[in-house]
């Protein structure tokens, strides 16, 4: 063990550039650096894996664009005061998506916990200093029946109670003066009983703020545009998903008022609940160039590959006798086409998630979407791709598919 | 109640017309170019010398050159995280003779995380639940001597604190809502049960021990002593003594405690600390931050700080009533501090006004907070950079020469 640990670090030592940053985005490929990187992580037990189902945080997220290495870079250097960072990075933000202001969070996740605190303490420092203990202040977040979801827990980490509703007799019975927030969850699903506009429109009524979790709705980035103009008081996204920033980084968008309690119940504050959710101030930089470079990133051409790719595994699968391949297009949640494959079980004799896991023990390893993310279907994206690893992905698909009536 | 309606009404005035599209720009012009950008002066922002140590609100410690190759590294890395934590924990327990560690989103985190895992034990009704604690223990011994600023982590999952001062409190306050027992090193207060006696009689109760040590690096070597001292779980800070990610800390201690903590934390959904992310590039830093910081020796550490100081003292000492010495901390931390003094009747300056007068200089320095100093003008090699030193000097010599 002690020999793996001095390789490992004089390994980083010899492969690692004197100056500048390692870009590899997925396009750029494979150069030896990042072949010795590889074997790093490989010395220290962790294989890398083809990822075909997209920049999830369990995978690492999505590759950072660049230029968001590159600010890090600048941020690690320079030393600057972590509150003036975070105005001035806020600001920012709040201009180039056109919001009342914004703030950089330790992700979605953290967007959600810090925006519900602020919701229920406002700027009263008493209660920012208190929760999860509620006592006293109003801690009831109304969420649609349909809407609850995985991650709907993080509403009730501050010590807010979840209240379900559907209608808009629900909603008239349920607000009350412990009435903090409504939830939203951007586009799920897409067939509510009750309008996203009359939902909105009940909670401007009944003056109370309404927030939107729209962590997964990116790309395209012009959907951050669309739901702020819906009248959503806080909106939420992913910073290292769809934007291509930061890993634990996200974006929390919004009423000046709220923002600024948001902060208050956040890091670095010493007695904020929220001050173990700690956003480096390398984060905070690489967040607002992540915005940028979205911003300007040709959205079109991307999805254009991503097609390609997709097309290409669907043609190599769909010529395989009894399996039935489908390209599809969603355009409700992030714009991300995928092929969907389905096979006659009395030729191939194997279960979806037998699929994934024997895509996840293969050599190379390689991570698909099945199970409760995709219906139990099995889907590949493009999104994170790498030039020639398509053809793997089907080819390790076709050789488990047909291995599997092999006795 | 009164004050939910003073709150709505608050908001009320507040709710913009075009709601939070107010602004109806979409900027997307005037992004500038890549490339040598100096993104604090385009945003008005001044960076300033940071003499004052690896405060967070000062954005936190400097990393050590390899700690920053090895983000750089892993910057553009997907691993899977689990298997990354399962490898870095273990790397990390090895290195500090560990049963278990984990990489944490800083020393808060450890202690949230911690706090959970000791009321829960991995049951996973009981961390959904969390941070409602009914039907769950949920106290937390602490002597009363331990309170602190930062004990608000304790109470993030859902704990309550129960304050001791003798055995005696300890042994009433036991019972079946214990979760946990608290001890703070190092404290300004000193202990009424010192760290052997608590262990003891933690171990007699089966009560799980949380040691927050988080400011008690350098040297590194002190992790070490601490992961071996007996606690359950213990906790540092990465982005300050070890100088390691800015968030990123260490909880160390027993495989079953440190399993369940990760089970309640990122990137799992069942718990509280989903929020509490760690990028795959700080937990790769956070390692190598260790690793470096073990492998410098206190001497070695210390003659490097001794050598920006000697810079500092070369510019000033021969000021008439100007005192100048470095000194190294006791207690748990061995840090090397530069103490600066005069002679208010040679030289006509405020201890305060001397504060104001660096924030206010050009470049802006800050030094160490009175707070910790005891009013004293104190100042830290930590965080400077190559070259800082030289200019810190000068801006002193300057306003002291000043005020002569």
């Amino acid at each position: 063990m002690k020999t793996n640990r001095r390789q490992f670090l004089s390994s980083l030592g010899a492969a690692a550039p004197v100056a500048g940053i390692v870009h590899s985005p997925a396009a750029l490929g494979d150069d030896e650096t990042l072949l010795s990187v590889s074997n790093d992580f490989a010395d220290l037990g962790v294989k890398s894996f083809i990822n075909a189902i997209g920049p999830y945080s369990s995978l690492g997220g999505a590759v950072m664009w660049p230029e968001v290495i590159d600010a890090m870079d600048y941020a690690i250097r320079h030393k600057i005061r972590m509150s003036d960072l975070q105005d001035a990075v806020g600001r920012r933000i709040a201009a180039l998506l056109g919001t009342n202001a914004a703030m950089v969070t330790s992700g979605a996740t953290g967007a959600i916990i810090l925006g519900t605190a602020a919701c229920m303490t406002g700027g009263n420092r008493e209660r920012q200093e208190r929760i999860p203990d509620t006592t006293g202040m109003p801690n009831e977040v109304l969420i649609l029946k349909s809407q609850r979801y995985l991650y709907d827990r993080s509403i009730r980490a501050p010590g807010a109670v979840l209240v379900e509703v559907e209608t808009e007799a629900d909603i008239r019975a349920a607000v009350n003066e412990r009435t903090a927030m409504m939830f939203y969850l951007q586009n799920r699903p897409s067939n509510l009983a009750l309008t996203v506009e009359a939902y909105i429109r009940l909670a401007k009524e009944f003056v109370v703020p309404i927030f939107c979790d729209a962590a997964t709705t990116i790309p395209p980035v012009s959907n951050i545009r669309r739901t702020a103009e819906m009248g959503f008081d806080l909106v939420c996204y992913s910073g290292g998903k769809g934007l291509r920033g930061p890993y634990s980084a996200g974006l929390l968008l919004g009423r000046e008022d709220l923002v600024r309690h948001a902060r208050g119940n956040g890091a670095p504050n010493h007695r904020a609940y929220g001050r173990s959710m700690k956003v480096a101030p390398e984060e905070y930089l690489g967040m607002m160039v992540a915005v940028e470079k979205s911003l300007q990133f040709d959205e079109a051409a991307d999805f254009e590959r991503q097609l390609e790719l997709i097309e290409q595994m669907d043609a190599s699968l769909s010529s395989l006798e009894g399996v039935i391949s489908e390209i599809r297009t969603p355009d409700a949640e992030a714009r991300e086409p995928y092929v969907e494959v389905r096979w006659d079980s009395s030729r191939y004799p194997i279960a979806v998630a037998d699929v994934k896991q024997a895509l996840r023990d293969g050599e190379p390893s390689v991570e698909v979407r099945a199970l409760f993310l995709s219906d139990g279907q099995l889907h590949l994206t493009a999104t994170m791709l790498k030039p020639g690893e398509a053809e793997i992905v089907t080819r390790r698909v076709r050789e488990i598919l047909l291995g599997s009536g092999v006795v | 109640m009164t004050g939910r309606r003073t709150l709505l009404k608050g908001m009320a005035g507040a709710v913009p017309t075009g709601l939070i599209g107010a602004s109806t720009q979409f900027v997307n012009a005037a992004i500038p170019e890549a490339g040598g950008r100096d993104y604090f002066a385009e945003l008005g922002l001044r960076p300033f010398i940071n003499a004052a140590g690896a405060y967070s609100a000062y954005g936190g410690a400097r990393m050590r050159p390899e700690v920053v190759q090895a983000m750089r590294f892993a910057a553009s890395q997907k691993v899977r995280v689990r298997e990354l934590h399962d490898a870095v924990g273990a790397r990390v327990a090895e290195l500090v003779g560990s049963e278990a560690a984990m990489v944490t989103s800083g020393a808060t985190a450890s202690i949230v995380l911690g706090t959970a895992a000791c009321m829960t034990r991995g049951d996973e009704a009981r961390m959904r639940q969390l941070p409602d604690t009914t039907g769950i223990p949920n106290e937390v011994i602490i002597q009363k001597k331990h309170r602190n600023t930062y004990d608000r982590a304790l109470i993030v999952p859902g704990a309550r604190l129960v304050e001791v001062q003798t055995e005696e409190d300890v042994h009433r306050a036991a019972g079946d809502r214990t979760a946990m027992m608290f001890f703070l090193l190092p404290t300004q207060r000193g202990d009424d049960i010192p760290a052997v006696r608590y262990r003891e009689i933690a171990a007699e109760l089966g009560i799980p021990t949380f040691c927050d040590a988080a400011t008690t690096t350098p040297p590194a070597t002190n992790v070490v002593e601490g992961a071996q001292a007996g606690f359950d779980l213990i906790c540092y800070s990465g982005g300050k003594g070890l100088r390691g990610p800015y968030s990123a800390g260490l909880l160390i201690g027993r495989r079953d405690l440190v399993s369940f903590a990760r089970r309640h934390g990122a990137p799992n959904d069942l718990s509280i600390g989903r929020g509490m992310k760690v990028s795959i590039e700080e937990y790769i830093g956070m390692l190598v931050a260790l690793q470096t910081a073990l492998g410098i020796s206190e001497a070695a550490d210390l003659a490097f700080k001794q050598g920006r100081f000697e810079r500092i003292i070369e510019a000033i000492h021969d000021l008439p009533g100007v005192e100048v010495s470095t000194f190294v901390s006791g207690g748990h931390t061995s840090e090397m501090y530069l103490d600066i003094n005069w002679d208010t009747n040679k030289i006509d300056l405020t201890r305060e006004d001397f504060v104001q007068e660096l924030r206010d200089n050009d470049p802006s320095i800050e030094i160490r907070l009175f707070a910790f100093s005891g009013g004293r003008i104190h100042l830290s090699a930590t965080v400077m950079a190559d070259g800082e030193d030289v200019i810190v000097g000068e801006a002193i010599r300057r306003i002291l020469r000043a005020h002569s």
